[in-house]
């Protein structure tokens, strides 16, 4: 089951101090343990080496094609240790002006340990402004997640993070979703703009994001049900969009930013992979 | 390409040629070994009393800012009338009188892991061979816009047990029957993943015999929390519709509190007035913590899950509330647990010997209302370097028990906290 790059690179934390060590050894071994912990998870372009975990992944593979991505001023924002795999807070910002010629294109969240490792692509437009986004996910084992970003110059940036999952003793929890709300869905736009002046929109759709593979009651699976999509226009012009996969966190969430020249209609889409959709709109006033 | 492997070499190279470590401290004094401990909680006063009952001729020093500790546990029974204040108080008699523990009442500003001291808010310097702090957890401040120690004086967190819990519990004396009580419960992890839903519970029970026509309404920054469909159950068949628990995907997650009007919004902008409000806060590692540099970019304590010695910083122990020791919870039980293991790993270190192979326990009860508990049990190990659940150890109180279960599992409750304070403070209840 468990990916052989995760296995190698357990294999390679130093293992926990014996007594019988003498105190030198012992101290070297905590205190590599920090220094490796904490470069593990700066980003690869600190290091300045190619070949991360995306080099060992197909999915990953899939999205670089020929591209030689570089391992800078992606920042891939997640806590070191979750204590709920099944909602982890996920945020990524690129080190990336927004400017006409090369501008953030898409950014493609990959968990190598995750049965469908590709969670999401997000993608921007001239009009997104800051090139960010969070959201919230699941995540299966403690592993390596990838954040692959493609510029519009053709040209990829990559940034990977460690997450250690474990689940909480007194967080023990029913696993059901209460449809009561389906489809419910959420938006808070700014409420004025400055032309030119980024804004964070925030979206939520209340919505089991069935993955196909939790156990039901009976023993069988869950079938599959996906908010599969997310789109964003303003009067009309693509602002953003979003193709969410099985990893995606029930209530899919997400929260992108948005610079617009002047204002108009916001229309929010979601689509489910039943083909059905729900809309919500707001005015945005710039 | 790195690979973690190279790294950890080329590290070690570095490491070697630049020795940052001092020589084992035994040989510093003349005793067997100085000990010094800040926090005279559940972890750090468990930890004092073990340090001098595994080995008497150790040099213990206890520095904990208040004279008498109130616990968390038990102080929303507190809040539900079960219970009076000074229940919930305890000193520190029994480990200056019966095991010889220095006490210091003071506060630690600073540590410098090179030179092993501790600097007191007093300027009185400490030296130690070993250093243990459990300082329990400090809050965010500012991590809701608006919440900052002057608006928890009108908006109580009472997530340390005290002044806060008092402040509480006189607002909930003078609020009018018909009232409002909010609740904004935080993203995990935190302080006692149950204890919301313990206080909720406690505070319905004093509504219904005091204020019968009060709402709870409870804002959460989580879609589940700690023996959820227990604690739903308990809440319907004891207090009907009195408790509304509002979850993240249903715009839970409070962003903004307006202390002086009582007011909090949430994500999606919804804006709600509470009569009484208490807002628990995201927290982190207590400040010391941070100025001895043993916390992670979370704000939280790794440590080695054998000792609990710190990751970064050698001869500096840390347990409870501000370590990383998923999967174990930040509980009073845990902290308690860790002290004892810490403790021996101590002992053990300072006598040039192996620690010994540690486990550790831990139950929480809730108790709903006065013949109510429910609880959450595990016990846990090293596996494969890091903690761990011991397989099918543990779990949570039935969904189909009896009233009688439930009125056991309440006196069980009782017990438990009796037993924890004798075994931490000498003191039981
Ligand atoms: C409402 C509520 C209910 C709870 N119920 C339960 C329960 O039923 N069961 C359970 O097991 N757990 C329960 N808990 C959790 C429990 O309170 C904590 O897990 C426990 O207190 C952690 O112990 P600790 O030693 O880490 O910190 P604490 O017990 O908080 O001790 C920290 C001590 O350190 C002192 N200190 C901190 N910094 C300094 C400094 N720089 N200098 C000097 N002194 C310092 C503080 O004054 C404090 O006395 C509950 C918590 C809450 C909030």
């Amino acid at each position: 089951m468990v990916p052989t790059y995760i296995r190698e690179k357990e294999d390679d934390m130093p293992k926990a101090p014996t007594a019988s060590a003498v105190t030198l050894s012992r101290r070297t071994v905590i205190a590599l343990t920090a220094n490796a912990a904490t470069l593990a998870l700066t980003p690869l372009g600190a290091l300045a080496q190619g070949g991360g975990a995306w080099s060992r992944v197909d999915e990953a593979l899939a999205i670089v094609g020929d591209a030689d991505p570089i391992a800078e001023g992606v920042v891939l924002d997640l806590p070191a240790v979750s204590e709920d795999g099944s909602t982890v807070p996920l945020g990524v910002s690129v080190d990336r002006p927004m400017q006409q010629g090369e501008f953030v294109k898409a950014i493609h969240i990959i968990a190598p340990g995750n049965p469908y490792p590709l969670i999401a692509t997000f993608n921007f437009t001239e009009l997104s402004g800051r090139p960010e986004v969070e959201t919230r996910v699941r995540l299966n084992e403690s592993q390596t997640v990838i954040a692959l970003v493609e510029l519009s110059s053709g040209a990829m940036l990559v940034g990977e993070r460690d997450v250690r999952v474990t689940v909480s003793g007194c967080l023990a929890r029913a696993d059901t979703y209460d449809t009561a709300n389906l489809f419910t869905t959420r938006v808070r736009v700014p409420e004025s703009l400055a032309a030119g002046e980024s804004g964070e929109v925030l979206t939520m759709i209340n919505h089991p994001q069935e993955s196909g593979l939790r156990e039901s009651m009976d023993g069988g699976l869950v079938p599959k049900r996906l908010i599969e999509r997310m789109d964003v226009t303003l009067d009309g012009e693509p602002v953003f969009s979003a193709d969410l996969h099985r990893s995606v966190s029930s209530n899919p969430y997400i929260k992108f930013f948005m610079t617009p020249q002047s204002g108009g209609t916001l229309d929010f889409t979601w689509t489910e992979d039943t083909g059905e959709t729900a809309h919500e709109s707001a005015e945005l006033a710039v | 390409m790195v690979t973690r492997r190279t790294l950890i070499k080329s590290l070690g190279a570095v490491s070697v040629a630049a020795p940052m470590f001092s020589m084992p401290s035994i040989a510093r004094g003349q005793s067997a070994g100085r000990v010094v401990v800040v926090g005279g909680g559940f972890g750090g006063a468990t930890a004092a009393k073990y340090l001098k009952r595994q080995n008497p001729a150790l040099d213990v020093t206890l520095v904990e800012a208040s004279g008498r500790f109130y616990t968390c546990p038990f102080s929303n029974l507190y809040l539900g009338g079960l219970r009076d204040f000074e229940s919930i108080g305890h000193s520190y008699d029994e480990l200056t009188d019966v095991y010889g523990v220095n006490l210091v009442t003071d506060w630690a500003e600073g540590v410098d892991g090179d030179a092993h001291t501790v600097t007191l808010a007093s300027g009185e310097v400490l030296d130690y061979d070993k250093l243990l702090l459990s300082p329990g957890v400090d809050m965010r401040w500012g991590a809701i816009e608006g919440y900052d120690e002057s608006a928890a004086q009108l908006a109580p967190h009472a997530w340390k047990a005290g002044e806060q819990t008092q402040i509480l519990k006189a607002q909930l004396e003078s609020m009018d029957d018909g009232g409002l009580f909010i609740l904004s419960s935080p993203e995990n992890p935190f302080r006692c993943p149950p204890g919301p839903y313990e206080r909720v519970s406690m505070i319905a029970n004093y509504f219904t015999n005091n204020k019968p026509n009060s709402k709870i309404l409870v804002l959460d920054s989580k879609d589940a929390f700690s023996k959820q469909g227990l604690f739903e159950a308990g809440w319907r068949e004891l207090y009907g519709d009195m408790i509304e628990w509002v979850s993240l995907s249903n715009d839970g997650r409070v962003v903004r509190v307006d202390a002086e009007n009582l007011e909090v919004e949430t994500e999606f902008g919804e804006v709600h007035k509470a009569d009484v409000l208490n807002i628990v806060p995201p927290q982190k590692a207590g400040a010391i913590a941070d100025a001895a540099g043993v916390t992670n970019e979370g704000g939280w304590v790794p440590i080695v899950p054998e000792t609990f010695e710190s990751q970064q910083v050698p001869d500096i122990y840390v347990v409870g509330d501000a370590t990383v020791a998923a999967p174990m919870p930040k509980s009073g039980f845990c902290a308690n647990s860790q002290g004892k293991v810490a403790a021996a790993a101590i002992v053990a270190s300072l006598a040039g010997q192996e620690p010994p192979a540690p486990s550790w326990v831990n139950t929480c009860y809730s108790v709903l209302a006065p013949d109510y508990g429910i609880s959450v049990a595990g016990v846990y190990h090293v596996a494969d370097g890091q903690i761990a659940e011991v397989a099918d150890s543990g779990g949570v109180s039935p969904a189909d028990a009896d009233s009688d279960f439930r009125r056991r599992e309440a006196e069980y409750a009782v017990g438990w906290y009796d037993a924890i304070a004798r075994d931490t403070w000498g003191t039981g209840a």
